[in-house]
């Protein structure tokens, strides 16, 4: 949730209102929803629960989970107001994530 | 002390020290980013250790060396082979508008991509629901 922390900390609060940051992952509701308490952060957490959203938008890693689940690929996607995107980040080693403050530069750059 | 001595006690704190760095400050993204940081420490660490049994074969010279040997072929073996993601076949492309979709929050609302078109931009991560 490294990622997450950082991304918050790094949007002022203007900015935070104007851009919407959509969380997904297959957890479920429940354990999201107690993360977003706890980062107390202006996040939306979505659960695809049987990755069929990852797997539409060729994510998934195979067997890649602690118990050789399938699991996302951390992805980072920024959209503009029409939808299309316009900075990219997908890992290729999963300690890896992306600088917020990259994250923040493509955001501004819209 | 021996010279072997304060170089065992010298590689066995830079390898500490990687450690203690890595795991504290994982929500630095730099440090984070960077996990060749400490590959590079265990590096460094084994060949103080190397250089410890060249001076004075000691038998702790040897068994740091044998510790700082395990923790780095351990870490290169996880971060170049455990960690790597094969590359994603992913259908995003920059420039174009992905397929919309519709997934419940936390309580239980809907969410799509389509209900902020024209209105906010969106930050979409994809997580793992862990770390």
């Amino acid at each position: 949730m490294g990622e997450l922390q950082g991304l918050g900390a790094a949007l002022s609060e203007a900015e935070k209102a104007g851009v919407e940051i959509i969380a997904v992952s297959p957890d479920p509701n429940a354990r999201s929803h107690e993360m977003a308490q706890r980062l107390r952060l202006a996040y939306r957490f979505v659960a695809d629960s049987d990755l069929a959203v990852t797997r539409r938008y060729g994510l998934v890693h195979a067997r890649g989970g602690e118990h050789g689940e399938d699991v996302p690929t951390p992805t980072t996607v920024v959209l503009d107001r029409d939808g299309i995107v316009r900075w990219l980040w997908i890992a290729d080693n999963f300690q890896v994530r992306p600088d917020p403050d990259d994250v923040l530069q493509a955001v501004r750059a819209l | 002390m021996t010279r072997s001595g304060w170089l065992v006690a010298l590689s066995l704190l830079v390898s500490a020290a990687a450690i203690v760095v890595y795991t504290q400050f994982l929500h630095v993204a730099a440090i984070r980013n960077n996990p060749e940081g400490y590959l590079a420490a265990f590096a460094i660490a084994a060949t103080i250790a190397g250089i410890a049994v060249a001076v004075g074969r000691r038998w702790y010279a040897w068994t740091t060396l044998a510790v700082v040997l395990v923790l780095l072929l351990g870490s290169a073996t996880f971060n170049f082979v455990l960690a790597r993601i094969p590359e994603a076949h992913t259908t995003l492309r920059v420039g174009e508008r992905p397929p919309d979709f519709t997934l419940t929050d936390a309580d239980g609302r809907p969410v799509s991509l389509a209900e902020y078109r024209g209105k906010k931009p969106v930050v979409l991560v994809f997580y793992r629901g862990y770390w």
